[in-house]
């Protein structure tokens, strides 16, 4: 069986290379790209979907079908860390607790634990969270990061920036979050059922968007067709409707970003971790 | 008049990232080391993004006035979060069991 992979791994590589023979020169002048799509886009992204920026318009309107796909690919991601990782939270025999006006920690044994209160605080075997400092400062700056996510993700049209850099920030945000407490704070916060129906809404918003427009009778991901809700004429619904797109791709990026994080950074155990 | 002082800040602060760079190849262990870093890097980039929004809104409209309040929130995050970070990395060492340098060793 391993021989085989290797075998496949070897063929795959060997085709790579005998086809990648064929590919035009890098950057030359008369590759077929060159000679014909980008002129198309420089020209007519403006008036075909009113987006000032080129490779927004190109992402998410021109080669909408890959980046959909694109954000499937994160998400598969996030599924198969998820089924290679997680396993069945085991009970573990003993916990730790700290008693916090003695500042005595306590091992505690047997079925029932008390509950976490300002008395008594659960700490985790192995990590010991950041101080005081440290998590007051990300307490302060992970809002600024999130608004600056935002900005990211509703500027792709004017600037550089979409909804896969606004998601990746915004999932560095919560991941910050879990660093700076711990993984049990962060996963009270912002569940791994959380995650993992938002990865899910996103890479749904994206499809949905394309879906709709086949219900208004056009292609799918014809963002023209939704110029009825979305409001203004057809070109304006595709600036909208890329916006819409972006949202999705966005969510679906934060959510797995936090969702591969955890099972990561617990070994699929997610009680304690970084 | 504003720029010579634009200028004279950021030569000023280059002068403090010279003396941090410097700090972190010559000072003897990790913990001295930081310490010219993270101090000297807060302070250069301080002065040099002072230098920078006096010279953005020295003609003065309310687009660079923009400019130089952006280049000021830099500064501010910069001053929340660079110690910080330092403040965490020297902690991960001293939870690590790094020493500091003394003289007699």
């Amino acid at each position: 069986m391993k021989i085989l992979g290797k075998l496949t791994i070897l063929l795959c590589g060997v085709l790579l290379m005998v086809f990648a023979m064929e590919f035009p020169n890098w950057g030359d002048p008369e590759s077929p790209a060159s000679t014909h799509l980008s002129p198309y886009f420089i020209q007519h992204t403006m008036e075909d979907t009113a987006v000032p920026n080129i490779v927004t318009s190109v992402l998410a309107d021109y080669r909408g079908y890959d980046t959909m796909f694109e954000t499937t690919v994160i998400l598969t991601a996030g599924l198969a860390c998820f089924l290679l990782l997680r396993i069945e939270r085991k009970k573990i025999p003993h916990r730790y607790y700290r008693h916090e006006p003695t500042g005595v920690t306590l091992r505690m044994e047997g079925e029932k634990y008390p509950k976490n209160s300002a008395v008594f605080q659960r700490m985790d075997a192995n990590w010991v969270p950041y101080d005081f400092v440290i998590s007051r400062t990300c307490r302060l700056i992970i809002p600024f990061i999130q608004i600056f996510a935002l900005y990211v993700v509703a500027h792709g049209h004017h600037s550089p920036g979409g909804g896969f850099q606004g998601g990746v920030i915004m999932g560095a945000s919560v991941i910050l979050f879990a660093i700076s407490h711990n993984l049990r704070t962060s996963i009270k916060n912002f569940s791994e059922k959380t995650a993992a129906l938002f990865s899910v809404t996103g890479v749904f918003i994206y499809a949905g968007t394309g879906a709709l427009c086949l219900l208004f009778g056009e292609v799918f991901l014809n963002y023209s067709a939704l110029a009825p809700i979305l409001g203004g004429d057809r070109v304006m619904a595709r600036s909208h409707g890329i916006l819409v797109v972006e949202i999705g791709v966005a969510v679906a990026v934060t959510a797995v970003m936090i969702w591969i994080y955890y099972n990561l950074s617990s070994a699929g155990k997610q009680d304690e971790g970084l | 008049m504003i720029i010579w002082i634009s200028a004279l800040l950021i030569i000023i602060g280059f002068v403090f990232f010279l003396g941090g760079s410097l700090g972190m190849i010559r000072l003897p262990d990790f913990y001295s080391r930081l310490h010219a870093a993270g101090m000297l890097d807060t302070m250069g980039v301080f002065l040099s993004m002072a230098g920078l929004a006096l010279y953005v809104v020295h003609d003065f409209t309310l687009g660079n006035f923009l400019s130089a309040l952006k280049i000021i929130l830099i500064v501010v995050f910069v001053f929340i979060t660079s110690p910080t970070a330092t403040h965490a990395i020297v902690d991960a060492g001293v939870r690590a069991g790094l020493k500091p340098w003394t003289k007699k060793n």
